[in-house]
């Protein structure tokens, strides 16, 4: 006798008063991708260090391939506690010991991801301050100035409150539109060149590269499943959420990476992004469009970047607050400010690590740009593809042993065929990984930092064995989440 | 014996004075929390006065009223009133269904029974409502205090008490020495859908900590 699928009473009206719809959904998912950070920070680095006027294309390929990731993910979403981590689902698919292997490679990719958003913050601001006030810091004060902001909202536990987030999405979205429609109304002589859509201007050395890079552009559009409990439907909301999100970010990144070439030439852009970085969107809209735009645009560039780091910050300590939870990771990573009910030790960790690594980068006078939001951003990047390319496999081996009535395409085809194309992608990416670093082809470094992962794994895979010996009770938990608390008592 | 069970001194009104400051009355713990936490209260208040019960043969098992008759305080009936309404809800969701409300309605009982003097309205700002006796204020704290000095597991509500606080993570911030064995020994001493009932919060607890709203 089920006595939950009565008719909905009071109590069920009024939770649903406070769920989540689809829009709102998406605004969580494409503000953590923050469109004009991508378009202004990401796309011209790429263009700069792997020299392939691809991009756009690019954009367009990993879309398709997280679509088809995301069909295993979203279905497995409706069967599982703890939907979001991505841990959850290696346990619940392949094992919990290579649940703690994957949780171990989230961390490292989230923090690396949130690190490096330190590196653009400085030139993002810098143009502006020059412009007003006619000089500015150093990038690295910027940075700790955004860091310092990051760490005490983190610590508040002030997330940028949805409205706010909505009106900057908009605008943001909105400004990179006209940015592009300025582009595309200037174009060369040579007239339009359609080159970056070709996959011929893709599949080129430093293709890997651009794909790491490009990755870490549709980052956030993962978290869409963390909506599942609070959700209007949870068999459709967050589904149309989570494609409605890769198809916006999809097509407006693809179309914004092209339209930057238009002014230039696809011959063109490589040098131009070299020369001008993340100046370049606002240097074409200021020459088409008027300094005054020009100026808005910026303004929003670091609008976007905070916004961006902010909900970085705060994923990350709730995902370690989470691995704290289940003790997958120390208990006082579980621990919550009883005043603002922050997750107060994964967030002080985050700040910690933020300022070791922007002191590091100060000192060595290393380029912020292109080797901490670059090579962070491609480091983090490359841990998204070994994250989905688990999780896409944990899908299988989830329904293999009971498919609950879900169809195979769902099951096996979508998440077969994802899996696949990721573990090409990830090797090509390995193969060019020099060129992401910016090193020797022969140089020791290309091999350190994706071999980070696999240290991480080895030692998830060891830490996970460890707790199955030592504290079975906290094994049984893993992959639960905030759930696992209440697994001792069944 | 509900009666003399559910009269002071309450469960609901004890949690509500350890989460607050003894003299200004203003508050330790984040409001969401406080109001998970007081959820808690209320349905413990009601399992230990066994006018409640977890139905173990469903799953998740449904809590429900076993008691037909609703009396007592305005908040007791309107809690009771709506689990006999609807009898097949977990824990967990009654939790989140009353912390929407319970912030007010406790506040406005304790107000009512003159344990709390009402909120001032100065000119710029609110005075919370504050003890109207800082002694009966700081008894509960003090019993649960007491008890962890001595290591001695005190009264199954004062247990609860003690369950409750841990699982709004407060209770470190808020007793004087704070032991977790004691706290999980203390717990354990309880019923089974008393110690259901501090897990579920303490769930709680963590969804709203990870909830991004």
């Amino acid at each position: 006798m089920s006595l939950t699928q009565q008719r909905p009473g009071a109590v069920s009206a009024a939770l649903a008063e406070d769920r989540l719809g689809v829009p709102s959904i998406v605004f969580f998912v494409i503000s953590a991708a923050a469109p004009l950070m991508v378009v202004a920070g990401v796309v011209p680095t790429a263009y700069t260090v792997t020299g392939v006027i691809g991009v756009p294309f690019a954009f367009l390929l990993l879309g398709a391939i997280f679509a088809l990731f995301a069909v295993g993910y979203v279905t497995m979403a409706r069967h599982v506690v703890n939907a979001g981590a991505f841990y959850a689902y290696a346990a619940q698919g392949l094992g919990r010991t290579q649940g703690v292997a994957t949780a171990w490679v989230a961390l490292l990719a989230y923090n690396a991801l949130q690190l490096g958003l330190y590196g653009i913050i400085g030139s993002a601001t810098e143009p502006l301050l020059v412009d007003w006030f006619g000089g500015a810091p150093p990038w690295w004060v910027i940075a700790l100035v955004a860091w310092a902001l990051t760490g005490v909202l983190g610590w508040l536990r002030v997330d940028v409150n949805g409205k706010i987030l909505s009106i900057l999405l908009v605008s943001e979205i909105a400004i990179v539109l006209l940015f592009d429609l300025g582009d595309v109304a200037h174009a060369t002589a040579a007239g339009f060149s359609l080159e970056g859509f070709t996959p011929g201007a893709l599949f080129v050395p430093g293709v890997g590269a651009a794909l790491a890079t490009v990755v870490a552009g549709f980052s956030g559009v993962e978290s869409s499943v963390v909506f599942a409990e609070e959700s209007k439907d949870r068999l459709r909301t967050v589904p149309i959420a989570t494609y409605l999100g890769i198809a916006i970010i999809a097509l407006l990144y693809a179309f914004s990476a092209w339209a930057e070439t238009v002014p230039t030439g696809p011959e063109g852009i490589v040098k131009a992004a070299a020369d001008q970085g993340t100046e370049l969107i606002f240097n074409q809209a200021a020459a088409h469009l008027g300094s005054a735009i020009s100026t808005i645009g910026s303004v929003l560039f670091v609008t976007s970047s905070i916004a961006c780091m902010i909900a970085f910050h705060n994923t990350t300590a709730r995902y370690i607050f989470a691995l704290g939870r289940e003790n997958v990771l120390p208990s006082i990573f579980g621990r919550t400010s009883a005043r603002t009910a922050a997750p107060i030790a994964g967030s002080l960790l985050q700040t910690l690590l933020g300022l070791i690594v922007i002191t590091i980068y100060a000192v060595s006078g290393l380029d912020p740009v292109t080797k901490m939001f670059f090579i962070f951003g491609a480091f983090g990047g490359l841990g998204l593809l070994l994250l989905l390319t688990i999780t896409s496999i944990s899908v299988i081996v989830f329904f293999a042993r009971d498919s609950r009535g879900e169809t195979t395409w769902r099951t096996r085809i979508a998440p077969g065929l994802a899996t696949v194309a990721l573990c090409v992608i990830i090797g090509l990416t390995l193969g060019n990984f020099d060129t992401v670093l910016g090193v020797e082809p022969d140089s020791i470094l290309r091999w350190i930092l994706p071999g980070i992962f696999v240290v991480g794994i080895v030692l998830g895979l060891v830490w996970g064995r460890v707790l199955k010996s030592i504290r079975p009770e906290v094994y049984a938990n893993i992959g639960l989440g905030a759930q696992a608390v209440n697994g001792g008592i069944k | 014996m509900a009666e003399s069970d559910l009269s002071s001194p309450s469960l609901v009104d004890d949690l509500y004075f350890v989460l607050h400051d003894n003299v200004t009355g203003h508050p330790l713990l984040h409001s969401r929390l406080t109001a998970l936490a007081l959820a808690g209260a209320i349905l413990g208040e009601l399992m230990l006065a066994e006018r409640v019960a977890l139905d173990d043969t469903t799953n998740p098992e449904r809590l429900y009223a076993t008691v037909r008759d609703i009396d007592g305080d305005p908040l007791t009936r309107g809690v009771l009133g709506h689990i006999i309404a609807e009898p097949y809800h977990p824990v967990g969701t009654w939790l989140l269904f009353f912390a929407r409300t319970i912030y007010s309605d406790v506040t406005a009982r304790m107000i009512a029974a003159k344990l709390l003097k009402p909120p001032v309205k100065h000119l710029f700002k609110q005075q919370p409502a504050a003890p109207a006796d800082m002694n009966r204020a700081a008894w509960p704290l003090a019993r649960l205090n007491l008890a962890v000095q001595r290591r001695k597991p005190p009264e199954a509500g004062d247990c609860v008490l003690l369950g409750l606080l841990a699982a709004a993570g407060c209770a470190q911030r808020v007793l004087s020495e704070y032991d977790p064995r004691f706290a999980a020994a203390a717990t354990a001493t309880l019923s089974a859908p008393l110690r259901k009932l501090i897990a579920q919060t303490k769930v709680a607890v963590g969804q709203a900590v990870i909830s991004r709203r």
